[in-house]
């Protein structure tokens, strides 16, 4: 078997080298992008908060933003005052995917505000391709596979098998280094690809195509910020998106079968 | 027409993916083309030995593998027997207790210092105040100067925008414009299997002891979990085109050793995997040739030899080769190749304790033969993670004691007798 394709795609030094992006652009997306995961996060909490409480809309809506504003600006804070700083100690930068989807959710919470429904809890009235409970759900009618078969389940799913792969890489576990291979310039193009696959052979159907789009403007603002990290997969998926679609495949199984 | 109509057709989706891929690889292309001069002509692939910041990036795009260089043919002089001619302690920065970690750093051949050193030091290993000192071996004194500390873990958070746990070993090497680098484990929220290497880069204008200062350039990205757990303790291994790979390790529960590849500039350019064995780490590379080179390494496991690894295309490759026989206490070793057939091992040798270091020699990378004894003391006492230099003939080592002090020898090379010659 002529392995020299492999060996072209795995061997990081030979051939084009990573753009990586510069230390100021690294510093401004960590904080930009730890405050829109910060600001989602207390939106939501606070959002549940206020809805278990039967607050009014206009305080609802008050605390909610509140929350929100104050926890986005603690990452501008300086030093070491800076929620960012402690966060990105911890865990570095969030994936641009990350922050899409949370900045979409903040996004349509603030248009169910508008639309009245502050109060309402979340998944109570699902955003169309959300994900929360899918419209194609709703009556089980359907056949399972036609009902699992959306673009953003195939999505997750493989983002689900992604980050085990990614995972075995860091442990070395593999035959091939994998997160080498996200600095390669063809890997944005072939990762493009992949996430688009699935809306190619399924169509957004009723399920909306949130997962899809959020992948592929992350792959384009990759290519053009170079943010996280200068690897495409830190720019697609990072651990803690990677836990959280186990555990939206692992709602959309239980609410499948 | 309704835009619609971009989704109901598989037609209309498989144009707008096409569109999409092409506009994504066209400017990702463009991108690296943009960085990227053309190649120099098959004949003018090897660059010199100090290129200019243009000849280093040409002769990174010529589609040729690694070159190393020796150390001891830059002076021209051959390698003989080894004996100590002196020695001593590093000084240490006032009011500090522990010490640890040495790294040796050959300075250019006009710069009024031979060495620096680098090595982290506080008032514990792993405490907050450690940070990392610095010394430099001036030539007209013949001395060590005081040590200062040049990188702060408080200064680096606020200068990256994250905070830093803990510093941790200190590499360093010179660049082709004659800047230090220096590549430091600093801690994530953890201990140091929490670790990240971060690449700095000399800002100040020169490179004397007293006004070095240096600036990050980045946390290397190494890892997709959370970049977290990949240290670096050894010396990188130096390239013809000016560029240098740098042995790393992982090191979350399993142990693994890597290669990372810089350019003239000290711009990352990629990673190798050296050995997926799980209880090798802190790779030493030695070459024995251009591209023929060996990581010789520390193994974690009870009654350890020294792990081995070999490649022969400047590190594209590597394959696993069967131990050394030398014993290794989970210990740190230092090598390096001086000559065609004169290669270089400090290491502890003993099963259990560290309290013996000594430098072995050896011509093709598997006998080794020990040269001296280092430094040897009672069972509880330690001398470990040896650096090694070598400056105009002369090798250099140094080493950690009882994690308090650095100590250094100086070893001078009688050179070999050749054809009969006296």
């Amino acid at each position: 078997m002529n392995m020299a394709w492999m060996d072209a795609a795995v061997a990081g030094w030979m051939g084009d080298f990573p753009l990586l992006p510069s230390p100021a652009a690294m510093q401004w997306g960590l904080q930009a992008s730890w405050s829109v995961v910060l600001a989602w996060l207390g939106a939501m909490l606070a959002a549940r908060c206020m809805g278990r409480r039967g607050a009014p809309v206009v305080v609802a809506v008050i605390v909610t933003a509140g929350v929100a504003v104050a926890l986005a600006a603690s990452a501008w804070l300086p030093g070491q005052a800076a929620s960012s700083y402690w966060l990105g100690l911890a865990f570095q930068a969030p994936s641009m995917s990350a922050v899409l989807l949370c900045a979409v959710h903040l996004r349509a919470q603030w248009a169910r505000w508008w639309a009245g429904h502050a109060n309402a809890p979340q998944g109570a009235a699902p955003l169309a391709g959300s994900g929360a409970v899918p419209a194609e759900f709703a009556g089980r009618d359907a056949p399972r596979v036609v009902r699992w078969c959306t673009p953003d389940a195939v999505l997750a799913v493989l983002g689900v098998l992604l980050g085990w792969a990614l995972l075995l890489d860091t442990f070395a576990l593999l035959p091939v280094e994998l997160y080498a291979w996200g600095f390669r310039p063809m890997a944005a193009a072939v990762l493009l690809l992949l996430c688009l696959t699935p809306w190619l052979l399924l169509g957004w159907g009723r399920s909306g195509g949130l997962g899809t789009a959020v992948c592929a403007v992350a792959v384009m603002v990759f290519v053009l910020l170079r943010l996280p990290s200068g690897n495409v997969w830190d720019a697609v998926l990072d651990p803690w998106l990677w836990l959280a679609l186990h555990v939206h495949v692992a709602r959309r199984l239980r609410l499948c079968y | 027409m309704h835009w619609s109509f971009f989704y109901r057709s598989v037609w209309a989706r498989l144009l707008a993916v096409v569109l999409a891929v092409w506009a994504i690889g066209a400017l990702e292309w463009a991108q690296h083309r943009a960085q990227t001069p053309a190649p120099l002509p098959p004949n003018a692939t090897m660059a010199p030995q100090t290129p200019t910041a243009l000849t280093a990036r040409r002769a990174l795009t010529a589609p040729v593998a690694p070159l190393a260089v020796w150390p001891a043919m830059v002076s021209a002089q051959p390698v003989g027997a080894l004996h100590t001619v002196a020695q001593g302690d590093i000084p240490m920065p006032p009011g500090m207790a522990a010490a640890h970690a040495s790294s040796l750093l050959v300075m250019p051949p006009a710069h009024p210092a031979a060495l620096s050193i680098f090595w982290f030091s506080g008032d514990r290993e792993s405490g907050p105040n450690v940070q990392i000192a610095a010394s430099q071996y001036d030539r007209a004194t013949q001395q060590w100067s005081a040590a200062r500390f040049v990188v702060n873990r408080q200064v680096l958070g606020a200068q990256l925008g994250f905070g830093v746990r803990r510093l941790g070993n200190p590499v360093a090497w010179l660049d082709g414009r004659g800047r230090v680098h220096l590549f430091v484990v600093a801690t994530g929220g953890g201990g140091w299997a929490a670790s990240r290497v971060v690449h700095l880069r000399q800002s100040s204008g020169s490179n004397a002891l007293d006004a070095l200062a240096f600036a990050p350039v980045r946390v290397l990205p190494l890892s997709w979990l959370w970049n977290t757990s990949f240290l670096v303790r050894n010396a990188p291994l130096p390239l013809a085109d000016g560029g240098m790979v740098l042995p790393v390790h992982f090191e979350l529960g399993i142990k693994y050793p890597t290669a990372l590849r810089f350019d003239a500039q000290g711009e990352f350019l990629g990673v190798a995997r050296i050995s997926a064995r799980g209880y090798l780490l802190q790779p030493a590379l030695v070459m024995q040739s251009s591209q023929s080179w060996l990581a010789l390494m520390r193994d974690e496991r009870a009654n350890g030899k020294i792990g081995v690894a070999h490649t022969t295309d400047g590190g594209q490759h590597w394959r696993d080769l069967p131990d050394l026989a030398l014993d290794n206490p989970d210990a740190a070793v230092a090598g390096m190749g001086v000559a065609p057939g004169a290669l270089l091992l400090a290491h502890n040798s003993s099963l259990g304790s560290r309290a013996t270091l000594d430098l072995s020699q050896s011509a093709d990378g598997r006998q080794w033969a020990r040269v001296q004894t280092l430094a040897t003391g009672a069972p509880l006492d330690e001398f470990s993670y040896p650096a090694m230099a070598w400056v105009d003939g002369d090798l250099w080592v140094s080493y950690t004691v009882d994690r308090q002090r650095i100590a250094w020898q100086r070893l001078a090379s009688k050179p070999a007798r050749t054809g009969g010659q006296p």
